[in-house]
């Protein structure tokens, strides 16, 4: 298992348009990848789940994955959740 | 006979009104026997699909990477959500209900938990749930796509609301214009309708109309209202609207992306006064630079009771949103003499005017106030914000008035709330603050002059008194003179002065204050084009000779007669 912590930048947060992004870049993991914030873990790969962690400017999040390629999977989705604007 | 709405995307348009329904599904809430489950859980999958098929249907429509394709994307993905399906399908086997209750409830906690989120523009997407969710039960319920294929002649929408993906699936070349039920300002439909230039109403209760298909409408996006089955006198008047709308907006059209300078190049900041996110979201039409007045007043004006900092919150992060990092001018509460507000207790007082009003009530209702300070420190965390105060007159209403500022950050940290800082101003609006301005000058970073008020306490002349017209003149000598020396006192310091009177919305005044040394003008959304049009006729050594023709004038006659030109 793997799992970085990263600071959201994006100044409106990681709202509808953002979080799709993230979701698909998951999607193209096998493994299981979840994004915890506040205590709130969600799975990377859903939308539905993933907005509701509130994911805005300033907070800190743990990305976490487990299974195939996960090293590159927390890797590829953490640089992305804090490259979004 | 006619019905009033919003009006979120201007212009006049005639057609057949045509309903798109969508709304009402009724929803069976019985339990289902358990030999049911399966035929529900195949229900749900096929609604799913269906409205899949449609949305990737409707995005065959739209540049790929475009914002429109982006939100209809945004749907999908959320019914690719295989975890989402899975909950929706084990609902209905536990609690042994429909696919319909299983959607609702499982799509309705999810709009709870967004619109509980702390943060505004996450929060708004409670809506955009909502809306999947019921079109997914319109779906169980064999709703078909709407066919508009057969449309052939000009036709006005009417809808409880309209999905992104719906939108592309108009045939605009038949669509004169859209009036829906539900929608806010900022919903992704208004954008769409300004976008494709589509003359549109939001939160229109058209159903009391009883309006039938095909019946003959006209809607007004002049004045917010849809006129049925308007009589021929009627169409006549509107067909003048729509042709004198039009030809004057495209004259003025051409100069929205121009920048607002003379014709020997000096530029002045124009800037717009609003009061809502419906204005804001039209500042874009006109070329608008920013927000040089917001009235926040006008925010408390159809409720009865006071916004708490939350709300006040997400309404100031909305406009921010809005505004994208523009100039945003923001003026606290002005409440007093002509502006009574429903949510607070009249005050009963003897001379309203020269009473407790603007800064002077907010300082003698300090939990007021500070609610309202801290919700425009928390949302300047988003963006740029300027703060000014209206009925400044001294410079120990700023000392009280800043410490109060100093006590709301100091609660925001225990509270441990984000927040950020902001720039500061005062409206100069009466004689007493010209006089003390040099000593208040220090504490600010910008002032902005009321013209109005300015007028009437320097004449002593009730503005609403109509015995007192030719004492309440638009411009006198004496006003004059108080704004040039407001303008001078500031340069002196390098402070940027800003004016936001009805003056500058005058496109005859607006060069003249030009001339005098005004930075910005802040002028209304409706004459921002016609000002700018003035300012880009006029070179800028003739403002400054009017000024000065203009400062030497002792009547107010005289003044008049030359700023129209007679003299």
């Amino acid at each position: 298992m793997y799992e970085k912590v990263v600071t959201i930048t994006a100044e409106h947060g990681i709202h509808t348009r953002p979080a799709a992004l993230v979701v698909k870049k998951a999607k193209s993991f096998a493994c299981d990848i979840f994004v915890e914030c506040d205590g709130k873990q969600a799975s990377a790969k859903s939308l539905f789940k993933l907005q509701t962690l509130g994911l805005y400017q300033g907070v800190s999040v743990k990305v976490i994955a487990d299974g195939e390629q996960a090293q590159q999977a927390v890797q590829e989705v953490s640089e992305l959740l804090i490259t979004l604007s | 006979m006619s019905v009033t709405g919003i009006v979120v995307s201007s212009g006049i348009a005639f057609g057949k009104a045509l309903h798109l329904n969508f709304h009402h599904e009724k929803i069976d809430y019985r339990l289902i026997p358990t030999s049911q489950i399966a035929q529900e859980s195949q229900r749900l999958h096929h609604a799913f699909d269906t409205q899949k098929q449609y949305l990737q249907q409707s995005l065959l429509k739209l540049e790929a990477d475009s914002a429109h394709a982006a939100l209809i994307e945004a749907d999908l993905l959320i019914l690719d959500d295989e975890d989402l399906v899975a909950e929706i399908d084990s609902t209905i086997g536990k609690l042994q209900v429909s696919a319909a209750v299983a959607i609702e409830r499982i799509f309705g906690h999810q709009a709870d938990e967004l619109a509980a989120l702390d943060d505004p523009y996450l929060a708004n997407r409670a809506e955009d749930v909502l809306c999947l969710s019921r079109r997914l039960i319109a779906r169980l319920n064999g709703a078909q796509h709407f066919n508009l294929s057969q449309l052939d002649q000009d036709t006005i929408i009417f809808a409880a609301d309209l999905t992104p993906a719906e939108f592309a699936m108009l045939p605009l070349e038949h669509i004169s214009g859209l009036v829906l039920h539900t929608g806010g300002v900022t919903s992704h439909t208004a954008i769409l309708a300004r976008g494709a230039g589509l003359p549109a109403l939001l939160s229109c209760q058209y159903e009391q109309a009883n309006i039938a298909n095909g019946t003959d409408v006209v809607l007004n996006g002049v004045d917010g209202e849809v006129v049925i089955a308007p009589n021929s006198a009627t169409i006549k008047q509107l067909l003048a609207l729509k042709q004198q709308d039009e030809s004057r907006k495209q004259q003025l059209l051409m100069l929205k992306d121009l920048p607002a300078e003379t014709l020997d190049g000096k530029k002045v900041g124009l800037l717009a006064n609003v009061g809502s996110l419906n204005d804001i979201s039209h500042l874009a039409d006109v070329g608008a630079e920013g927000i040089g007045l917001f009235r926040t007043e006008f925010m408390l004006m159809n409720t009865n009771t006071l916004p708490d900092e939350k709300t006040q919150y997400q309404f100031y992060c909305d406009a921010l949103h809005l505004m994208a990092g523009n100039t945003f001018t923001i003026r606290t509460l002005d409440v007093g003499a002509d502006k009574e507000l429903p949510c607070l207790a009249t005050i009963d007082e003897d001379n309203p005017a020269l009473g407790l009003r603007g800064i002077r009530y907010s300082l003698s209702h300090p939990e007021l106030f500070k609610t309202q300070i801290k919700a425009i420190l928390r949302a300047a965390n988003h963006g740029p914000i300027r703060l000014m105060f209206p009925m400044i007159n001294q410079i120990e209403e700023l000392d009280a008035l800043f410490e109060y500022i100093e006590q709301c950050k100091a609660q925001l940290v225990e509270e441990e709330k984000g927040f950020g800082e902001l720039s500061y101003g005062i409206v100069v609006e009466t004689p007493a603050a010209v006089l003390n301005l040099k000593a208040m000058l220090p504490l600010l970073d910008f002032i902005s002059i009321g013209t109005n008020d300015l007028t009437q306490y320097t004449m002593a002349a009730d503005r609403t008194n109509p015995m007192l017209t030719r004492q309440y003149p638009s411009l006198s000598p004496a006003v004059l003179t108080l704004i040039q020396q407001t303008i001078d006192v500031a340069h002196q310091r390098n402070i940027r002065v800003s004016l936001c009177g009805e003056l500058a919305s005058d496109p005859k005044v607006a060069p003249l204050l030009v001339g005098m040394g005004i930075d910005e003008l802040s002028v209304n959304l409706s004459a921002l084009l016609e000002v700018k049009s003035a300012l880009r006729n006029i070179n800028y050594q003739t403002c400054l000779s009017q000024a000065k023709h203009a400062l030497k004038l002792t009547r107010i006659d005289e003044l008049a007669r030359y700023i129209n030109g007679i003299d």
